[in-house]
Order: C-alpha cells, then structure tokens, then sequence
C-alpha cells in the first residue's frame, strides 16, 4: 500500500521481481519469558487432496478448499533459468505463453479473463516455469480452456514477441534503479560462476535482445510436456467433476521427445577466497549489500533445524542481526538472514542496508553479530522462544487456495511431500542445543565469505576492499556482475 | 484443531451476520470474527491517528510514534514487547497511513491471553525511553532512505503531495519530514499517546480460532479498566478549492526513463461518488485489457500505467503513475494518459467495460475473505472508512448500482485539468529555452 509505512518491511532481497512490473509499495540475547496459561501448540496437518492419473498418465492433485467461491489452477513444469541456453530463455518463454494461443489473439484473451475477474499468471524462476489461473468457480470451464491453450499451443506471435522483448529490456533497466530488486542476481552471479545456478531468470539486456521465436518454440517443445510438468487444483470444485474437465483438457496430451536435464550437481563452486562484488550506482543514498555463500538442498534432512537456528540469527524480528543492526544501533530499518534453498545447492545471506557513512560500521556489526554464532551459540531460552515462533508462524503460509497450490507444486519440484507440513512440529520440538551446534558448524558459511554492495563507489571504494578481492561493476552495465 | 482430516470442508463464506461486536464502558469497539480454518488467530487494533493530525514541526510523529509503542511499557521494558510475543509464537507489525495507525498481532490462538496482557500494558503504561528515542530516529531515518532509494512512487509523491495540498495536512509524507524526524522531544511523544491512545479512539478486531465469550472475558479484564480521554480535538482544515493545474519537477539521475503522476483531488471514502471512482480506476489500470494498458503499453508509449485512490477520512487524492517507455519522452507519455482519461469524461464508457470491472472487484472481496487477516484488516477499515463493517458484506451490490453515467459524471466532475497535479520524475531536466 502505498502511503502507509511499516515497522518493519517483509523484503526480499532475492526476489526475482516480474520484469516490467511496477510496485506502487510503499511495510536475541533472550532472557526466559513468563507465558502463562500457554497449551500445547495445536496441531497443524496437511489438508486432505486427491491424487489422480489423466488419461495420459499426467498425475495432478485436486485440493477442495471451500472458505470462498474461488478456484487456483497452477501448472508447473521442470524448466528454468538452469535450462537456458540463451539467458533469459525460460523467463521469456513464460511471459510468451500469454501472447496469443490456439489462434485466440493476446487481446482477445485478456479481454476474455478480465471480463470475468479471471486471471492467467506465468512466470519462472531458476528450477521452474509456472502457470497460475485465478477464477471463480463458476468460471473453471471458461478459464480451463484458455489455459490448456496457453500451455499447449501459445501461438508465440511475432510482433507482440518483439513488443514484450522490448518492454522487457526497459523493465529491466527500471529493475536497477531499484538496488533491493536486483541485488540478488548479482549476488548468485558472484557464488556460483559459470554454474546454471548463477544464471539471471530475467535474462540481461543484450540476451534478451537475441531472442529469436524459433528458440521459444524449441524450449516449449522440449520442455512443456506432460511427462516433465504436474498440474494442481485447489480452492471450491467437485472433484470427479474437476478430474472429468482436466481429462478433456489435457487426457490426449502425448509427450512427444525426452526431456533433458542439466545435472545441477556437477561442478558447483568451490569458494576458496573472500570477494566483494562493488555495484557503483552514483546517485545512490544508502548502501544496499549482501554477505553470504552456498547454502543447502531443498531435501536436506536438516532443514527444518537450520530454519530455527536462522530465524534467532535473522528470521524474526527479535533476531540477533535486527537487534544489533537496528534496535541498538538505529543503523538500518531492517536486518535479516536465511537459506535459500535449490533442488541441488542453495545460498546463504545476510541482509541489509545503511546510509553511505555509517556502511562500514553496519557491515562490520553484521559479522560480528553472525561470528557470536561460533563464538556464544545459542542459549535454551532463545532456543525454546523460536521453536514456539516458527510452530506458530507455520500454519498461516498455507491458509490460501494460492498457498497451499505453491505448496503442492514446490512438492513436485524439489520431490518431499506431506511429511514436510506433518512431521515440522515433531521436527522443531526435537532440536536440541546440541544440534544447533553441529547445524552452525555444518551449514553457516564462516570462511571465504562473498559480498555484494551496492551504492556509490567512489565513497565506499575503500570500505569495500577490507572484506575480499573487489570487482567493480557499474549498475547500468549489461547483465549481473559477469 | 486439525484441518481437513476430519470431515470434507463446507462452504463457509463469512457473511455479516457472523461477526459480533460489543463495545466496553471505556468506548472501545471490539469486533470478534470466529474461524478455526487454521489453528491461529490475530488482534487488530486500528488507532483513529494519522499523518492527518500532524503540524509542521512534528511531520510523520504518527509513524514515529508507531515505532515507539514497540519500545518499553510499565510491565514489559525495552524489547520486551517483542521477546514475549514471540517466544509465545506470535509475530506482530504496525502500519501508519495519513489517516489512522493499526497495529497487527498474529499469534496461535493459545496465545490470546498474552497478546491481551501485552497490548493493555502498551496502552495504558507506555515508558518511552529517551535511549529508544534516539536509536529509533536512526531506523526512521533508514526507512525513510530505503523508500527513497528503491521507490520512484515514494520519491515523485512526496513532492506531488506537497504541492496538490496547499493547507491540509495531507500535505507531507506519512513518514513526514528528515529534519522533524531528527527533531522532535520527548514531550511531543508523551503528548501524542495521551491524546490518540485512548480506549475511545480505538476499534479492535478479532479473527481466527478464538471464541466470542473467551475474548469477551479478556477484554474485560484486560483493556475494560484503561481510562477513556477526552477525543481528540478534529482536524479542522480543508483544502481549499483547486483552481488550476500545478505542476511539480524531481530530478533523480539513476530514473532510466521518466515518471509521470498525475493527482486529481476527490471527495472522502464515505462520500456516495466512492464506488464510481473507484470502478473508474480499475477500467483505467486493472488488467491487460485496461484502457492504459491498451492505449500505452501495448502501443509501446509505457511500459508501465497504474492507478491509486486510497481510502481516506477527509477529500484526498486519485493517482494516476504511468512510467514511459524508452525513448518516449515525459511530454508525450502525460498527454497519452491524460487523453485516457478525458476519453471517458467525453465519451463515457460501455455496459460490458463496467461489468467487467465489476467482476474484477467481487474477485478481490472473495480474496480478501480468504485469510483471517484479510477479514481482520478490511473489517475494520470498512467499519472507520465507512462507518459500518456491515458495508464490506455490501460492496459487491454497492458497485453494482454504479451505472456507465455515474463513471462519465465523475469523470467529468474531478478528473479536470483545474483540479490535477501533474509530477514528472527524470534523469534531467529540460534547460530553459
């Protein structure tokens, strides 16, 4: 919203914003607390859905949730940015799904799902391409059918493909007036290289540029197929009535080459030294940076423990890095930590930002505050007061038809299933202080740290190059730091 | 309770009548919503205190005062506030808009007790600690940066603002000015709780898996013995009448292609021409087959072309943000918008353009009704904005009396030139010729 400021603002400094989009946005050292009259938490399971095989072998799940009158169809299929070619490739191909379909043209179709509140979202990100239908449910046929469409048969016309790549590489351009949106990218430029993982989803300007319809007609065929995607129901439907209208719309889908996949497990990176990404942006009034490394799978058994553990180190708002960094020290509105993780790697990252002056003395606050990790760990009163937070934080992630369709649809993805929502509570309640311990000392990056800032480097030039080896970029050069 | 693995969910759309309202002897409204889809619940509190009540001097002390409340009281000191709620699994946040702050506590619903306890105490018993003081200036101030930094809207409205308004207090920022917020007392603060943080200038809502009698019985114990004050004094200013367009330049040389906001002054939330206005907003901006999106971004003249009207207790403002696309000049990207809008002020709009919009808003009510605290937070809006949450369960049939008249009527009453301000947020500006 746009005239209200928040306390504290839920940023992510890796989002990958949708290009072109434009946000009118505006929003510890604990000692035992007395709750009284506090119960066991009350449990929280995954709710009830179907799985069920179409005629041509497509498995989908179909979740009824009857709180409002609203059905979310997502469709995802295992292909991002690690599968492209040309930078930018499955991104594109995503925001090109839209541009007409089974000769029903772009304008036709939007004007057809906005006529009945529908929508039809597509987007991608590094490990996948997703398509999302909002509608009401007296609406699904209406909208079921333009979605098939859309994902089997875009027309990928040329002329708005050369209208969507132009606005795409302004949008571009606009994304890097804005440090927190882009700083990210940058950052998994700098950890993983030539990796696939280090590879922007939006693309840079020159390769975007490049982009022919040709090649978006080849990474559809490659990859948007039956055999290489799932679909997911949720919201207010009849179930047999739901499995009767997907068969008509997907049962004779055939795939029709195989898919392949890069193996994402091959030559990851090896950080063997300390460096500073520097992004000069000349006119910048704060400095915006990352600190961070590797971090971990999707399907790391640990994974449930390290949230706990970041969430004392910077996943709430009483953590260690916004105590010091904001509620001692007044030097930024917000600092934060976390993992984010990918199917076969993943990253670490401290974040924040800080006026010009004071960037030395935030960054310097910021790894003395995560070296108390090793140096004092963590107490059984911090411990007891997160593992009660993320229990109780839990249960509203999953509360939308949109929610609990991402849910389903990251199941697919990265391959854990309900054990991931009913085992969290048993899996909290089990770490022990001791196991914190070994997860600081197997997980959080302490050696060969990686920075990125950005701000205007001829005023913190210096400051930068006591952390690591500096590379200096300028933020209007093309792409993330390569 | 467990969801969903115990019985096949009903259709449970929350309908008016489900809501129960009470208010304590002290007048504090208190609204209770029970919904047990998921095993949580959340305190609303909306303070009748904004921007709006603010001068010159003390510009964006609402919003400093909202960081404040988090800062130490009588029972719980410094950080306290924040180490309780949490290690009882609750989150919380704040808000401050021109018009009133909300404070927003999500806890699972066996916390209520202690959200109760910590909320009474922060009314009540607020310490503010002149050490708090001093290190909350420095966030504000990096809030005020971050905006700044990463939002061309923020940058480019804080100057339009002070420009559309000539006397009211609308005038500045929400998060008002750097050197008031490097400037203000300990006095001014103590001043500010005494006189909006009183029981009767506020309205509370419940949502989630809590029970009528339950939140009954702790607000009795808990908030029931706060004193009530007297209401504070009313803003007595109104903006005088708009007599011509006035235009606005900022210079920010990192913008990669200009920005263009046009602001139209427009009558308060409770005024009758609301729903037109707001059904115009959504035909101008919502959707691809929005007219800005057809006429500029498809035809490459922006890459992007917005609308905002926010709710508002006095006549604010009806944004209008287009960003150009490359090589279209801020000249040539105003007019197009401007031509958008004087098109339907001319030549109105059709049935089927209305129906659509139409459609689009009963879809964001459902979306609103999905979580508990989109019922919290828009039931208490409702019920400030409009004076009656029962009007939110009414909002789909409230749009539905809006005719393709009314559109063009409203069109033609406050989207004029006289009555717009014009921003224009560029790499540079153009030398004088």
């Amino acid at each position: 919203m746009k005239t209200i400021t928040h306390r504290r603002i839920k940023i992510s400094l890796s989002a990958i914003a949708f290009a072109c989009s434009l946000s009118l946005s505006g929003c510890a050292n604990t000692q035992k607390t007395s709750v009284d009259d506090v119960v066991a938490s009350p449990s929280f399971a995954m709710p009830s859905y179907q799985s069920v095989t179409l005629d041509n072998g497509l498995n989908v799940k179909l979740m009824v949730q009857k709180e409002v009158p609203l059905v979310t169809i997502d469709a995802v299929v295992r292909a991002g940015a690690v599968n492209d070619v040309t930078s930018g490739m499955a991104y594109i191909t995503s925001q090109s799904l839209m541009l007409g379909a089974a000769g029903q043209a772009k304008a036709d179709i939007e004007q057809q799902l906005d006529f009945i509140g529908a929508s039809i979202d597509t987007t991608a990100d590094l490990e996948g391409s997703y398509i999302r239908a909002n509608m009401m449910s007296k609406d699904v046929d209406t909208v079921l059918d333009i979605f098939s469409h859309v994902l089997r048969q875009p027309d990928f016309d040329s002329t708005e493909f050369d209208k969507l790549k132009q606005r795409e590489i302004v949008g571009l351009s606009q994304q890097k007036e804005s440090p927190r949106a882009v700083i990210g990218r940058y950052f998994n430029k700098l950890v993983f290289g030539e990796h696939p993982y280090a590879n922007p989803v939006s693309g840079n300007s020159d390769t975007i540029a490049k982009l022919t319809v040709a090649e978006l007609r080849a990474f559809h065929k490659g990859y948007y197929q039956p055999s290489n995607m799932t679909i997911n129901v949720v919201g207010d439907f009849d179930v047999a009535d739901m499995t009767v209208k997907l068969n008509k719309a997907f049962g004779d889908w055939q795939a029709t080459e195989t898919v392949i996949q890069p193996d994402l497990s091959q030559n990851l990176p090896t950080l063997t030294k300390p460096r500073v990404l520097l992004v000069d942006k000349p006119d910048a009034i704060e400095t915006t940076f990352l600190i961070g490394g590797l971090g971990i799978r999707y399907d790391n058994p640990d994974y449930v423990g390290l949230t706990v553990v970041n969430t004392i180190l910077g996943g709430r708002f009483t953590s260690w890095l916004n105590d010091e960094l904001r509620v001692n020290a007044g030097l930024t509105y917000g600092a934060r930590s976390g993992f984010d993780p990918y199917a076969q790697s993943g990253v670490f990252k401290i974040s924040t930002f800080t006026k010009l002056s004071t960037t030395k003395e935030a960054i310097d606050l910021a790894l003395k505050t995560y070296a108390r990790l090793w140096e004092k760990g963590i107490d059984q009163a911090t411990l007891d007061s997160a593992k009660a937070y993320v229990k109780g934080q839990f249960p509203p992630k999953y509360e939308t038809s949109g929610q609990l369709a991402g849910l389903l649809s990251d199941m697919y993805l990265y391959g854990f299933n309900d054990d991931f929502i009913n085992q969290f509570q048993a899996k909290v309640d089990g770490l022990t202080l001791a196991e914190t311990q070994r997860l600081i000392k197997q997980y959080f990056p302490q050696q060969n740290l990686q920075f990125v800032l950005i701000g205007n480097a001829d005023k913190i030039a210096e400051v930068a190059a006591q952390y690591g080896e500096v590379t200096k970029v300028d933020i209007t050069a093309t792409g993330f730091g390569q | 309770m467990t969801i969903g693995l115990l019985s096949a969910p009903t259709v449970s759309a929350t309908q008016a009548e489900d809501i129960n309202s009470f208010t304590l002897d002290n007048g504090m409204k208190i609204m209770v919503l029970e919904d047990s889809s998921i095993p949580n619940a959340n305190m609303y509190i909306f303070w009748k205190v904004g921007s709006r009540n603010e001068v010159p001097g003390i510009t964006g002390i609402s919003h400093f005062f909202e960081h404040m409340m988090f800062n130490g009281s009588k029972k719980f000191g410094p950080k306290m506030f924040d180490r309780t709620m949490e290690a009882a699994g609750g989150a919380n946040n704040a808000y401050t808009t021109e018009d009133m702050t909300v404070y927003t506590d999500w806890f699972p619903a066996n916390g209520l007790k202690t959200i109760f306890d910590l909320e009474a105490d922060r009314i009540a018993n607020l310490d503010i600690n002149p050490v708090m003081v001093e290190s909350e200036r420095g966030v504000v101030q990096s809030e005020r940066t971050t905006g700044l930094e990463n939002s061309n809207w923020r940058t480019i409205q804080e100057a339009l603002k002070s420009v559309a308004f000539a006397a009211h207090p609308y005038s500045w920022s929400v998060i008002g000015y750097e050197s008031d917020i490097a400037a203000w007392t300990l006095e001014d603060l103590q001043q500010y709780h005494k006189t909006y943080y009183a029981p009767n200038n506020a309205l509370v809502v419940i949502t989630g898996d809590v029970k009528l009698a339950e939140v009954k019985a702790l607000a009795n114990q808990y908030f029931a013995p706060i004193p009530a004050q007297a209401p504070p004094k009313a803003v007595r200013t109104i903006e005088p009448e708009q007599k011509g367009e006035r235009r606005v330049f900022v210079k920010k040389e990192s913008v990669s292609t200009p920005n263009i906001m046009l602001a139209y002054h427009v009558p308060a939330t409770s005024h009758a021409d609301y729903y037109a206005l707001d059904l115009l907003a959504s035909m101008l901006s919502e959707g691809n087959s929005s007219r800005f999106y057809q006429a500029l971004v498809d035809k490459q003249l922006a890459v992007a072309a917005e609308t905002y009207m926010p709710m508002s207790f006095d006549p604010n403002l009806f944004y209008v943000l287009g960003v150009a696309n490359a090589g279209v000049s801020a000249e040539t990207l105003e007019q197009a918008l401007i031509e958008q809008i004087n098109l339907i002020a001319t030549q109105g709009v059709t049935q089927q353009e209305l129906e659509k919009v139409k459609n689009i808003k009963l879809m964001d009510f459902y979306r609103t009704m999905e979580t508990i605290n989109g019922k919290a937070n828009t039931l208490g809006t409702y019920e400030l904005y409009f004076g009656d949450y029962t009007k939110l369960f009414n909002a789909p049939e409230a749009y539905n009396q809006v005719t393709p008249a009314d559109i063009q009527r409203v069109a033609q009453t406050y989207l004029i030139k006289a009555n717009r301000t014009v921003g224009v947020l560029a790499a540079t500006e153009e030398s004088d010729k």
